[in-house]
């Protein structure tokens, strides 16, 4: 697949393995990607050695973002750390909360009113949408699209109303608590929904026709940041990244949580594993969310409670143990372990976000043999939050 | 000025003086009755008595005043209706008999009686006298003798329904 | 790549046509209605808890003392400042609410030169936003918190009603721990507790599972503590924060609690031994709570404290006014056996004013505590109320708890709306049910049932032992039979009994005469104190204060070598006489290092 195969000019590898660069030699150059916000990739850089424009060696630098999330929820009650876990990944927060309440809930023991659920699976899908658009504009911009993003902020835009009127916020809902969720549906919620859903769709076709139809886009996309469907396991791929490689990796069919078992969905893949198939099955996945949201509007409860009674918060104590949940988000398996130890505040959180592996490990892999001004757009392929990576 | 009593109490109307002089002996006679009175009860209970006397002070005074001043001369020749209230009103004079050592509960409802009486007396006073400053004077004794039996039931609620517990 | 992805994107020039999509007006769109905007503070509602500053987890809450807002019973007098450098907008803080007086705005725009303009009191700083409809207020049924108790067990009705064994049964630990996690622990009661108990301190030992720091808490404050985990009229609870959006917390059910879970051979060892002997003398007149109280802590200060008791018993009222079912008599024997084995010299069936003297009282010792309580029954003095079948609640109530046998009538009339009225019907009842099998007590009052001064928990318990409840009737006259016997009493309706300024001024409606049947009348309005031990002397050299003895701030009385405390002084309340106790033993102490001092 790759067009930059004349390998005589790179540095060959020593005994050990590592590249024998000689930054005297004249050949070479140090050049840093990052950390400002290279695209749509967030706060990270990475340490390029190039030769000429391309790149020979790259090392992702994180700490940028570093707020020590896990480190702070270790002194904060349980209840307090609910309003923190939203901010480990701002384009996608829901899934912290989602996964941090269900852990919390697990070891709590604390069942949740079904309603609470499906309302949480509904928020899901609506963060999914969100992230999605705010990546094809990513994608599309660091390839010189820039119009495309100024569509997608618009159709994401109208999705936050949603948020905004659902949760009270757009950016940080801070709405699945621990128990179930705030609050219920508001009045009218399913027209407006369905109308922004129309919307979303009719950008989405836009999208489509400039996008993916575009001489450029494909030009630059296809064959860039090749995945090879055995690095999957290995590396720890997950999401589109792997469906784009062909493996139908889903957590919400493979171990279904909420009520994905009460949806009909079957994950979407591609074949080819480069910058164009991801971004294919990005946009793919996202009418898939658009078709979920109308089956959980459809099918949900409108009776019932959306939130469990809890013990009283100031003094919630859980007992020992240890929990790790998972979800599929929008970049892949984000998953939350939480160990208590009978105490008011947990032992210990891990939080793990697709990025992690994607911006480190494959990013590293892919990025040798690219061209300096696919860099760029190499990075947003692996859709990656760097808070999530220094959470 | 007791002494044409049982004939003033016979006749269906009555002059407005002699009205006012029977109630400035019923102010007096329970001055000097709680004045007397005090010394005798226990020095736990005598700030009650004491106020009474007080009390009564005032009125006597108000009366006194009264009867000195020469612009209504005239309108306390007037006659007016005997009110039905009368008798008990004029009774009130008669010391009671709370024997030497009342406890605070007994003078209490002696006062509180007294006090209906007398509210009565000026109620029906203020009602059977044409608009003027007489029936003004009524009007405001009744309303002095309602809001000071209010006060005492008030104190007696206190005094007596001290418990609840 | 085809010739259609060259012309394709030229699609994107549709949009040409199309009207902007961007708002025409950002700075006036109003955000959702749940909007999570600034904070709005109803002032007069809340009652500066700190709940919310509690659950903060950025610390941008401060309860600080506002302008305009007073501390009373029940409010703190702080008010929540919020750091808008720190919120999140979370609203766990509107979540927590105790009152619900704190919700948010849909206000999200506000510009400001001055950052620590960004800093200020919602609803004591008024802001625009202080009368928006919209903004994020707590979701019906959405609580952090457990608004209802936890339900005490008891006895039912038909187990209790024929003997006079404890009808309360106490929390089992797994109960208490629920309840005492309901707590918010704001502290709030503490000041309205007349003793000022570690409320929220103790509480918390009962989550912690440490009963014996519980046990310490609660004797450093109230060495009544077995008693008022019992029959304490508990303001405490009135004010409690959770009282305004559910149950307040069963604070004297978990301080009970705590009574029953040390056992009882460790009380002394945990609350600690008497202090070195002063050789100062106190001679304390009552062994009721205020009198004890004040023992226990002269005792403990090493001074040598004796007690002069009428009764073959201390206690006062808790023991002789209160029901066994409510206190039984062992609990009340522990609580005196402590407090004597401090070192208290008690002398029983000892009448002072008879048996000895208050001056010899005041020549043998260095301070006097006059602690004698409401002991005489007042008579509503209506006619037939001096009829051999009418008695006073207080002494009956102390002649059944003496163990006398008492004939229980078949029918019988309570006046009176109080507790003490409640106690008098329910072991009046018992004693039916025990002598006759059948129950028929009427009990009159004064008041109307929302008036009504007895505990509404007693009002109850009443109705479910069959207590025929009449309330807002007049007593007129025991009416007396042919026979001499009693026939019963004659009421009038009340139509009204307070005026506007809830002033007592009862209005009768003569039309609505009722006869209520009894063969005894049982007068329970109220109470007065015998004071004629002081004798004639000293009452005169005494300073009254409106039929009270008048005692100042510390309850030392016009005589120094004097102080009162207790129901004779603050009117019938057993966690008052026992914070007045303290008052006068704490009194006496500083006395007695001023003496020192001076010497």
């Amino acid at each position: 697949m790759t067009e930059y195969s004349n390998r005589s000019q790179y540095p060959q590898a020593r005994a050990d393995g590592s590249l024998d660069i000689d930054l005297t030699s004249g050949k070479y150059l140090k050049l840093w990607q990052g950390p400002n916000h290279p695209g749509i990739t967030g706060n990270m850089s990475v340490e390029l050695t190039v030769c000429g424009d391309e790149v020979v060696e790259g090392k992702t630098h994180v700490g940028y973002l570093h707020r020590g999330f896990e480190k702070l929820m270790e002194r904060r009650t349980f209840i307090q750390c609910f309003p923190i876990v939203c901010r480990i990944c701002v384009p996608e927060p829901d899934f912290n909360e989602y996964c941090y309440a269900a852990a919390v809930e697990e070891l709590a023991g604390i069942e949740v009113p079904e309603k609470a659920d499906w309302i949480r699976t509904l928020i899901l899908e609506m963060g999914r949408i969100n992230s999605y658009l705010m990546y094809l504009g990513g994608q599309a911009g660091a390839f010189g699209l820039g119009v495309i993003g100024q569509w997608t902020t618009y159709a994401r835009d109208l999705m936050l109303d949603r948020f905004e009127e659902l949760t009270g916020a757009r950016i940080y809902h801070m709405f699945i608590m621990p128990g179930g969720v705030r609050d219920d549906l508001p009045e009218g919620f399913d027209q407006r929904m369905e109308e922004t859903l129309q919307e979303i769709e009719s950008t989405l076709q836009d999208v489509y026709d400039t996008m993916f139809r575009n001489a450029v886009f494909k030009k630059r996309a296809v064959g860039l940041g090749y995945v090879d469907p055995a690095w999957v396991d290995e590396y720890g791929i997950t999401g589109p990244v792997a469906r784009g490689a062909g493996v139908a990796k889903d957590v919400r069919r493979d171990q279904p949580y909420l009520v994905y078992d009460r949806l009909d969905f079957e994950p979407v893949i591609a074949t080819e594993s480069d910058t164009y198939a991801r971004a294919d099955v990005r946009r793919r996945d996202l009418l898939m969310s658009v078709d979920l949201i109308r089956q959980i509007l459809a099918r949900m409860p409108r009776q019932g409670e959306v939130m469990a009674t809890l013990p009283n918060v100031l003094h919630w104590k859980i007992p020992r143990g240890e929990t790790y949940v998972r979800g599929e988000c929008s970049r892949g398996e984000y998953g939350y372990y939480l160990v208590t130890d009978g105490s008011g505040y947990p032992r210990r959180v891990n939080v793990r976000g697709p990025s992690y592996t994607h911006a480190m490990t494959l990013l590293e892999k892919l990025i040798v043999n690219v061209n300096i001004s696919n860099v760029a757009g190499l990075m947003v392929s692996l859709h990656t939050y760097p808070p999530e990576i220094e959470r | 000025m007791t002494e044409g009593r049982g004939y003033q109490r016979m006749k269906a109307q009555s002059s407005l003086k002699d009205i006012l002089a029977v109630a400035t002996e019923f102010e007096r006679t329970a001055r000097d009755f709680y004045a007397d009175l005090a010394p005798k009860v226990s020095k736990q209970i005598r700030y009650l008595v004491e106020e009474l006397a007080e009390e009564e002070q005032r009125h006597f005074d108000l009366f006194t005043q009264l009867q000195s001043r020469a612009d209504i001369e005239e309108m306390l020749q007037e006659q007016v209706d005997t009110p039905a209230s009368d008798g008990r009103f004029s009774d009130c004079i008669h010391l009671p008999e709370l024997g030497d050592k009342p406890d605070d509960q007994a003078v209490l409802q002696y006062a509180l009686g007294r006090e209906h009486a007398a509210m009565e007396q000026y109620h029906s006073l203020a009602e059977s006298t044409a608009p003027g400053p007489i029936h003004d004077l009524f009007k405001f004794l009744a309303a002095e003798e309602t809001q000071h039996k209010a006060e005492l039931e008030k104190i007696y609620y206190e005094v007596v329904h001290s418990g609840g517990v | 790549m085809s010739v259609r992805d060259l012309l394709s994107p030229f699609t994107a020039w549709k949009n040409l046509f199309r009207e902007p999509v961007s708002i025409k007006d950002p700075f006036n769109r109003p955000a959702s209605e749940r909007y999570r905007g600034f904070h709005k503070n109803d002032s007069e509602k809340c009652i500066g808890c700190g709940t919310c500053e509690a659950i903060c987890q950025n610390g941008a809450i401060d309860m600080l003392p506002a302008d305009g807002v007073a501390t009373q019973p029940g409010d703190s007098g702080l008010r929540p400042r919020i750091d808008y450098g720190r919120c999140c907008w979370c609203a766990l803080c509107v979540d927590v609410c105790m009152t619900g007086s704190l919700t948010m705005s849909n206000e999200y725009k506000w510009v400001e030169a001055d950052p620590d303009k960004f800093r200020f009191m919602p609803g004591v700083d008024k802001k625009h936003w202080d009368d928006y409809e919209d903004g994020y207020r707590r979701p019906d049924g959405h609580r952090l918190n457990a608004p209802e108790r936890i339900d005490m067990p008891e006895l039912a009705p038909a187990q209790r009603i024929d003997s006079f064994v404890e009808m309360v049964t106490g929390y089992t630990v797994e109960q208490a721990q629920l309840e005492a996690d309901r707590c918010v622990t704001c502290g709030i009661c503490v000041a309205t507790c007349p003793t000022h108990m570690a409320i929220p301190d103790y509480i918390r030992a009962i989550r912690d599972g440490d009963y014996e720091r519980g046990l310490k808490l609660l004797y450093d404050s109230n060495p009544f503590s077995q008693i008022c985990g019992k029959v304490c009229t508990r303001r405490c609870e009135t004010t409690c924060a959770a009282s305004h959006e559910g149950d307040p917390i069963a604070i004297r059910w978990l301080k009970r609690h705590i009574t029953e879970q040390v056992p009882h051979e460790r009380y002394r060892e945990i609350i600690g031994a008497p202090g070195p002997a002063t050789g100062r003398k106190i001679a304390i007149v009552g062994a009721g709570p205020a009198g004890m109280t004040a023992a226990f802590d002269l005792a403990r200060a090493g001074h040598q404290v004796t007690v002069y008791e009428s009764e073959s018993h201390a206690g006062g009222m808790t023991r002789y006014g209160i029901p066994e079912y409510r206190l039984p008599s062992d609990t009340i024997q522990r609580e005196i056996d402590l407090i004597v084995s401090m070192g208290v010299e008690m002398h029983y069936n000892t009448r002072v004013g008879t048996d000895i003297s208050m001056q010899q009282l005041q020549q043998d010792n260095d301070a006097v505590i006059l602690a004698i309580g409401l002991w005489m029954g007042r008579s509503t003095r209506i006619p037939g109320s001096d009829h051999a079948n009418v008695f006073k609640a207080v002494d009956l109530l102390r002649r059944i708890r003496d163990g006398e046998a008492i004939e229980a009538p078949k029918s019988l009339v309570v006046i009176g709306g109080g507790n003490v009225a409640m106690d008098i019907a329910r072991s009046m009842a018992r004693l039916q049910k025990q002598q006759h099998g059948e129950i028929a007590v009427t009990l009159t009052a004064l008041e109307d049932k929302a008036h009504f001064l007895a505990d509404p928990v007693e009002i109850k318990e009443s109705i479910e032992e069959q207590i025929h409840i009449l309330d807002s009737r007049g007593p007129q006259e025991c009416v007396i039979g042919d026979q001499g016997g009693l026939v019963g009493l004659r009421t009038w309706k009340v139509l009204s009994i307070f005026d506007e300024q809830h002033r007592f001024a009862p209005s009768y409606d003569e039309n609505d005469e009722q006869l209520h049947k009894g063969e005894w009348v049982i007068e329970a309005i109220g109470q007065m104190s015998d004071v004629s031990l002081l004798g004639e002397e000293l009452t005169e050299q005494l300073e009254w204060n409106r039929g009270r003895l008048q005692v100042d701030d510390d309850g030392r009385t016009s005589e120094s070598w004097l102080w009162a405390a207790g129901d004779c002084v603050k009117g019938p309340d057993v966690v008052t006489a026992v914070a007045t106790g303290h008052k006068v033993a704490a009194s006496i102490e500083a006395v007695f290092a001023q003496q020192e001092a001076q010497t």
